[in-house]
């Protein structure tokens, strides 16, 4: 099983959106609210290069923002 | 062959599927998402019947209430690429490779965030520049940043970053702020907010991640400097109707131009509803309003034929 951290925001949809595909899917995830937490902030940018939420991390492989796709393909739903 | 296809899924399209729906049209809807650009709003106030709801919620509304629909297909998540005639019907060719026929079409794709094309935007997309204010405000704790847009939209980015920016500059092509006066009364009375009016960005500067902005004064001619680590554009919308090609008479801005009693366009079969017409007034309760009349119309429409 591949470990899957999200970095979010409290307000951000695209976050949400996420959780809850994660929900659905029956799959088990680490959240970070980058909001409030420093470090947890730092290690998005240096993973993503950049500073937008949420940042999805599959096993080590990166996701910026939230595609539904992309994320069945990385967890082989499909 | 469908009766009636529907192209969106913000209020529009899903008030335009139910309404077909119940009418016991052959229909179907395509859409990439559900509820619209409200989908990032933290909170709707003004949907009529609702006191708050978030646009998160707003969009499970609207496609639960589509979904409790007998009899109309919906395909999800897929995008129109293009609309071709055919033998007096239309062609509608979409990502996912789907070719549906149709009699009738109702475009209700809305619009999009308006970028500034200006060099250093797209290369610092999401690297200092940012389009969704209540997403990605917190991330610019103790940064210096920056507003593009005086209306509503650029004075709620900056109550959005209120919180965690501790400089906010406000920039303004106009001669004056134009979002409501409650909440430039409110951005007045903070000291962290400067205002450039008469400001035009015209570089977005930096090097891993955004340093600054570059703006020139109309009223003086000067080109000036200011040192931000964030970028949040917020200067209005562009109409997602790029997709019909020459098939529909459009506005100088790409908006379909409509009969405002029927939303029929100007080519026969094709009806418009919401943000992506000539409409005045953009609104989610326009949208759906609107919609409901143009189904209306195409039922009668298909009715005579």
């Amino acid at each position: 099983m591949k470990s899957i951290k999200i970095y979010s925001t409290p307000a951000c949809v695209y976050c949400k959106m996420a959780k809850d595909f994660f929900k659905k899917n029956n799959i088990q995830y680490e959240e970070y609210n980058v909001a409030e937490d420093e470090k947890a902030r730092e290690e998005m940018v240096e993973k993503s290069h950049q500073l937008g939420v949420p940042v999805i991390d599959i096993g080590g492989e990166i996701f910026v923002g939230f595609n539904r796709a992309d994320l069945e393909k990385a967890l082989e739903l499909k | 062959m469908y009766d009636f296809v529907i192209i969106g899924g913000g209020p529009a399209g899903v008030a335009a599927g139910v309404y077909a729906a119940r009418k016991k049209i052959k229909s179907a809807l395509i859409t990439d998402g559900f509820g619209g650009q409200s989908l990032v709003s933290a909170d709707i106030q003004n949907w009529i019947g609702t006191k708050s709801v978030s646009g998160f919620d707003f969009s499970k509304m609207l496609e639960d209430h589509l979904r409790a629909q007998e009899g109309i297909e919906i395909f999800y998540p897929d995008l129109v690429e293009r609309v071709d005639k055919a033998d007096g019907n239309f062609q509608i060719s979409t990502r996912e490779g789907k070719i549906l026929e149709a009699k009738t079409i109702l475009v209700a794709t809305g619009s999009r965030r308006r970028k500034l094309n200006v060099p250093g935007e797209k290369e610092f997309d999401g690297k200092g520049v940012a389009y969704c204010s209540i997403c990605d405000a917190p991330i610019f704790k103790n940064k210096v940043t920056a507003v593009v847009g005086g209306g509503n939209a650029g004075l709620e980015a900056v109550r959005d970053l209120l919180a965690y920016s501790p400089k906010i500059y406000l920039l303004q092509r106009g001669q004056a702020l134009k979002g409501d006066p409650l909440t430039q009364e409110m951005i007045a009375k903070e000291a962290k907010v400067t205002v450039f009016l008469n400001a035009i960005t015209t570089e977005i500067i930096g090097d891993k991640f955004v340093t600054g902005l570059r703006y020139k004064d109309v009223k003086t001619g000067e080109e000036k400097e200011l040192k931000v680590d964030g970028v949040f554009v917020e200067i209005g919308s562009v109409p997602n109707t790029e997709f019909l090609g020459g098939l529909v008479e459009k506005n100088e801005w790409g908006e379909i131009i409509i009969d405002h009693k029927t939303q029929r366009a100007s080519q026969e079969g094709i009806w418009a509803a919401g943000d992506a017409t000539d409409v005045l007034y953009k609104q989610n309760n326009i949208s759906a309003g609107d919609a409901v009349k143009a189904v209306l119309n195409i039922y009668d429409y298909l009715n005579k034929q």
